[in-house]
């Protein structure tokens, strides 16, 4: 609220006493305040033909002038008044605040700049100028204005900004040799002063001291400090002195004193997970180095060392015992410490596991006192592989035992009397899946395990019939794992009724529980590979993802975006993930100036890492460029020019903003609940490959993109013949980014065959495979490179003239016959039934819609660089005309190129014509389709209920592939008009 | 068997990881989370399971006036993912909670919750808390549209020898009125 300037300014800087320019003021801030700024303007304009000097007025209007979009008059109103150097509060804050919005923060420094040069003794002035350069990360300033402000007025925060901005300035250093000789030196040196004068006051200031000390690798002096008289300061955290000195033990790798604090830290507390791993950690080591205690002292300063095997089985088995003895509800912790020792025990081979039990018997007991929770086989899956392969169906067979059902009813199945039961049922059922028994079933078994999992979901709804629409169904993991053994049916048998079944069994527990995120992302992920874009736009809408979960999620929408054809809905797909983007910049610089405030240190790189982890985000610069890149398929050249939607877009063919070597893969590539076994499961080389497919995919595009961009402005530069030299350097500049860019492409499209040469198939529930294989299979790549090839060879004819160009004319003429041959084998690829029906069976293929698309996009490109063409012929052209003219010679026969280009255009009118009568037989025969017709169920009994949630699933696809080719064939026409305008 | 830690901005980029709703430990906008890391990083702790997933978290402040013995605790959010209930989880969080707020001298801790909550409100009943008073149509819906009231419960803190701060007030309450 600008209002607040005014009151607190007031308050600040001179009291009580009202200030008649205040009460001018005030009506122009309550405009602005409600959003009226065209009355905020003319009160300003009012007053200042009253009272010329009234600066602060002028800011005002500007602010309002900003608001209603009228930058440029905003900024030099602004710039008249920062001119003059202000001083009064009310100006200095209109104006940050305008800068502000005009994301212009850099300008904000110069103010407070010129401010405290005139008002040197101001301390709010200071710390205003702190703060901006604060927001434009200028740290070194920030040292000498933190250093400013503390001679100013000497205030221990204000020396301590200026510690911390020397931090920063080792944290961004290039050089890491700088940040450990130079600044975090002098930043210790400066809080060494501070010390020695017994000048420290707050936790703050001893948090600092320890991130100082920590960054240089003086760990013995941070555990000095912390264990000393500055340590007591410590304690807003819970167990930060504690916390602080494990996290030292474990540097300087002083086992027994971190043994024995662990052991401490878990007699206070047995569920801290951290510490037993710290506890064991420490305990092998000592073992590995035969460290026995010293005689006749104190172990350690941390207490008694324990050192020997038998010393932690007692110390866990006693924990189990204690937990054994409560009455109150047990830890897992304990339970959970025994297995990790036997993993340990095993993983160094060491005899002795025998001691704490057998793990079969182990596991039974923790799945007796905790299966009842759902976290049970979170916990069990761990420690899974303690267990040999030949123990798993006993395993199975005693955890069932240990799940009381109800007598067994007519088909065949017993159900539990209340939700913990169920819950323990439906662990057994997941641990099963974990174990890999239910992959083992053949195609029957899997059948019969789905009927028996489906009856106990539906037998289990009963429990939540009083669930709000928030809650979850009790007996919602059933559903979700009868999809996921459809899913095994269909992956490996390539029936696709199993598939249908699927998306019915997942919008029945949808309509059971709506809000369950689970089936929405399966039921997405599903719509997807089968290219039925439009059920998903409303499925990402209702599972309303939250700003991170654009970046770590909005992979899953923006995948299939663009490439199912459904442009309308991409471009809504890419803003949402934009708006949150741009908006993470703004964000967090302010609250880098709070945790300056707040004296929280140690948040201000953190903050600075979590906005460069979202800027280099690999999800976001696809957006950003596919983002681009449609609106160039969609617009340019259709509603404005290929040039001027480059422009509009502020594209610079030579800039690349995409950072290539630091790239943040964001993606939560787990995102879907899975309970595969370890070696179906999501591996580290598969995250792997898939960014390395995703960068060089994001690779083609953008260079894509950077090639249109060139090629625009190629068509605006203006015929060499008759133009200076600076034009003709101009043009080549031009011409050689082309040439560049092209190579780069090329290059970039070798790696990308080595790479799909691999053919990498992640799990299904994993990444989805990107366009990269696809794009290169369909020939669309490699037809897209040579029609910009062309566009190379076209501006050399312009500078060399139809004259003595025979050889380039031929080449030319060529280039066009072979585009047309490239483009009739892109869109005989595109050939075939997308959906039909085959003894009473659907099928699809939506690959043909991803070709498809594949072929709009390229017939883009190609007719962008036709419409170049003709651009470069037409003043060929009609200069022969006039040379025929004059010399009253028309005898001369057409020059090649013209009579190729000729051709080429009705070709290219020609195949487009084609594409569009495809397009239009399909949508036809898909339309003829009537589902209706199909008999469900056959084989495998559904239900009727079930039957009508397959159809629906049916008939989202159906009507989907009917949109995507819709929105093609639009494209596709407006394309074909703009063919027109080639004729000459 | 669980660990506890302080709350890091790439939390944010777990939180996926949640049967039911998908944001439910998102609730809030980033701003909302760097402010309350910026000023109170002691007060937000995340919960986190073996396998990395994360179970839940707190988030909290103090504030109010030490002379007029209203220096308190207040509990932000508090959330325990689906799969990570009936644990205890929650109570072990409140408890850090209330702990921090002891050494900083807080009088009591607060905390408020939609009155139909009723799972919430035993629960919170059930770690000490009380209803101090009613707040009218605390909660909005998102059209802006007044919701629901809200209790403000809380427990006395040691400072509050006398257990003054949480004697209820038998009268409802306006939002605009409280602090």
């Amino acid at each position: 609220m600008l209002r607040h300037i005014l009151v607190t300014s007031n308050m600040a800087a001179r009291g009580h006493v009202q200030d008649p320019n205040d009460r001018r003021l005030r009506p122009i801030y309550d405009y602005l305040d409600n959003g009226n700024n065209k009355m905020a303007i003319q009160q300003a304009d009012k007053l200042l033909k009253k009272h010329k000097d009234l600066h602060c007025a002028k800011v005002l209007k500007a602010i309002g002038l900003q608001r209603t979009g009228k930058q440029d008059e905003a900024f030099s109103l602004a710039q008249e008044v920062a001119t003059l150097e202000p001083t009064d509060d009310n100006s200095l804050q209109a104006l940050t605040i305008l800068y502000r919005e005009m994301h212009r923060p850099e300008l904000v420094t110069k103010l407070y700049e010129a401010a405290v040069k005139k008002v040197p003794l101001s301390e709010e002035y200071h710390s205003h100028l702190f703060m901006a350069y604060a927001r434009v990360g200028e740290y070194k300033k920030m040292q000498q204005a933190g250093m400013a402000l503390y001679k100013t007025v000497p205030k221990n925060p204000y020396y301590f900004w200026s510690v911390m901005s020397l931090v920063m300035q080792a944290i961004s250093a290039q050089d890491d040799k700088l940040a450990q000789t130079m600044f975090l030196p002098l930043a210790e040196r400066m809080v060494e002063k501070m010390v020695k004068e017994g000048k420290i006051e707050a936790e703050a200031e001893v948090q600092l001291y320890f991130m100082i000390l920590e960054r240089l690798g003086k760990y013995v002096e941070a555990l000095d400090m912390v264990r000393g008289p500055l340590g007591e300061k410590l304690t807003s955290e819970l167990q930060s002195r504690e916390n602080k000195c494990m996290m030292m033990y474990q540097r300087l790798q002083l086992w027994p004193e971190c043994n024995a604090l662990s052991y401490k830290l878990l007699l206070k507390n047995p569920d801290e997970w951290q510490f037993y791993l710290s506890y064991f950690d420490s305990l092998f080591h000592l073992m590995d180095k035969s460290w026995s205690p010293p005689n006749e002292e104190e172990h350690c300063v941390e207490g008694p060392v324990q050192t020997t095997v038998a010393e932690a089985v007692k110390f866990v088995v006693d924990r189990m015992e204690e937990e054994d003895k409560k009455d109150s509800r047990p830890l897992r912790g304990p339970y959970m410490a025994c297995l990790e020792l036997i993993h340990r025990l095993r993983q160094r081979g060491c005899p002795d596991e025998e001691e704490l039990g057998d793990p079969l018997e182990l596991m039974l007991q923790f799945f007796g006192k905790f299966g009842d929770k759902p976290s049970c086989i979170t916990d069990l899956k761990i420690y899974l592989h303690l267990l040999p392969p030949e123990q798993h169906t006993q395993f199975k067979n005693r955890l069932g035992d240990l799940v009381p059902l109800g007598e067994v009813g007519e088909d065949g199945f017993g159900f539990p009397g209340d939700t913990k039961v169920l819950q323990r049922h439906l662990c057994v059922c997941q641990l099963s899946r974990v174990l890999g028994l239910q992959h083992t079933l053949d195609t029957e078994g899997k059948l019969c395990l789905i009927t028996e999992l489906k009856a106990h979901y539906h037998y289990g709804l009963q429990f939540g019939k009083s669930c709000l629409k928030t809650e979850l169904q009790f007996s919602d993991t059933y559903c979700l794992m009868v999809a996921h053994v459809y899913i095994d049916l269909w992956t490996e048998t390539g029936d696709e009724n199993m598939l249908w079944q699927c998306l019915g069994v997942l919008e029945e527990g949808l309509s059971y529980s709506p809000s369950n995120a689970q089936f929405k992302l399966l039921l997405l992920l599903l719509f997807c590979r089968l290219g039925a874009f439009q059920p998903v736009v409303d499925l990402y809408s209702s599972l309303d993802a939250k700003h991170v979960q654009h970046d770590t999620i909005g992979y899953l929408l923006t995948r299939y975006a663009g490439s199912l054809g459904q442009f309308a809905a991409a471009s809504q797909s890419y803003n949402f993930s934009l708006r949150f983007f741009h908006s993470n910049q703004k964000d967090t610089s302010e609250y880098i100036i709070q945790a300056y405030k707040y004296g929280a240190f140690e948040k201000i790189p953190e903050f600075i890492a979590f906005r460069t982890r979202l800027n280099q985000s690999l999800h976001f610069a696809q957006v950003r460029t596919e983002r681009m890149l449609l609106d160039l398929y969609t617009e340019a050249d259709i509603t404005s020019s290929l040039e001027e939607s480059v422009k509009a877009m502020g594209l610079c063919p030579e800039e690349d903003d995409i950072p290539w070597d630091n790239m943040r893969d964001n993606r939560d590539l787990t995102v879907l609940f899975s309970w595969d076994p370890k070696d179906r499961e999501l591996t580290e080389e598969h995250r792997r490959l898939s960014l390395e497919e995703e960068s060089v995919w994001l690779k083609v595009r953008s260079l894509t993109l950077r090639l249109l961009a060139s090629l625009a402005l190629l068509g605006h530069a203006p015929s060499p013949r008759n133009s200076d030299k600076t034009n003709e350097n101009g043009v080549s500049a031009k011409s050689s980014t082309l040439q560049t860019l092209l190579s780069q492409l090329d290059l970039t499209l070798q790696t990308a065959a080595q790479i799909t040469e691999k053919q990498t198939q992640y799990p299904f529930l994993g990444p989805p495979s990107s366009r990269l294989a696809s794009a290169l299979s369909s020939g669309s790549c490699h037809c897209q490179a040579s029609a910009l090839q062309l566009s190379l060879t076209l501006q050399e004819l312009e500078t060399t003239g139809l004259d003595d160009s025979s050889e380039l004319q031929t080449q030319i003429c060529n280039s066009f016959k072979s585009l047309i041959v490239q483009l009739q084998e892109l869109l005989s690829r595109c050939k075939g039934e997308v959906l039909e029906m085959k003894d009473s069976r659907l099928m699809t293929q939506p690959s043909l819609l991803e070709t498809l698309v594949f072929f709009v996009e390229t017939v883009c490109v190609v007719l962008w660089v036709a419409s170049y063409s003709a651009s470069v012929l037409r003043p060929l052209k009609s200069s022969l005309q006039k040379k025929k003219k004059k010399t009253k010679d028309s005898s001369t026969a057409m020059p090649v190129v013209l009579s190729g280009f000729q051709e080429w255009t009705g070709s290219l009118q020609g195949i487009v014509t084609q594409a569009l009568d495809h397009v239009k037989g399909q949508e036809a025969s898909l339309t003829a389709l009537k589902l209706a017709a199909l008999t469900l169920g056959v084989g495998h009994a559904q239900t009727q209920e079930e039957c009508g949630f397959t159809r629906a699933a049916m008939d989202k696809v159906q009507t989907s592939y009917l949109g995507s080719l819709q929105e093609l064939g639009d494209l596709l026409r407006k394309r074909a008009d703009s063919l027109k305008s080639l004729k000459f | 068997m669980t660990t506890l830690r302080a709350f890091t901005c790439d939390d944010l980029f777990k939180f996926n990881n949640i049967q039911a709703v998908l944001n439910f430990l998102l609730q809030y906008g980033i701003p909302f989370y760097l402010q309350y890391l910026a000023h109170w990083p002691e007060y937000f702790i995340v919960a986190e399971a073996p396998g990395g997933e994360l179970m839940g978290y707190i988030m909290g402040k103090a504030e109010g006036s030490v002379a007029r013995e209203e220096w308190h605790g207040h509990v932000t959010a508090l959330s325990v993912a689906p799969e990570f209930r009936r644990l205890g989880l929650a109570a072990k969080l409140m408890e850090m909670l209330e702990e921090i707020s002891e050494r900083k001298g807080g009088f009591f801790v607060d905390l408020f919750v939609r009155v139909s909550n009723q799972v919430a409100v035993n629960m919170y009943k059930q770690l000490g808390y009380s209803v101090y008073r009613t707040v009218i149509e605390y909660y909005s819906a998102s059209n802006g549209e007044p919701d629901e009231d809200a209790y403000d419960m809380r427990k006395a803190l040691s400072s509050d020898t006398e257990k003054k701060s949480i004697v209820p007030i038998p009268h409802p309450v306006r939002p605009e009125d409280i602090e």
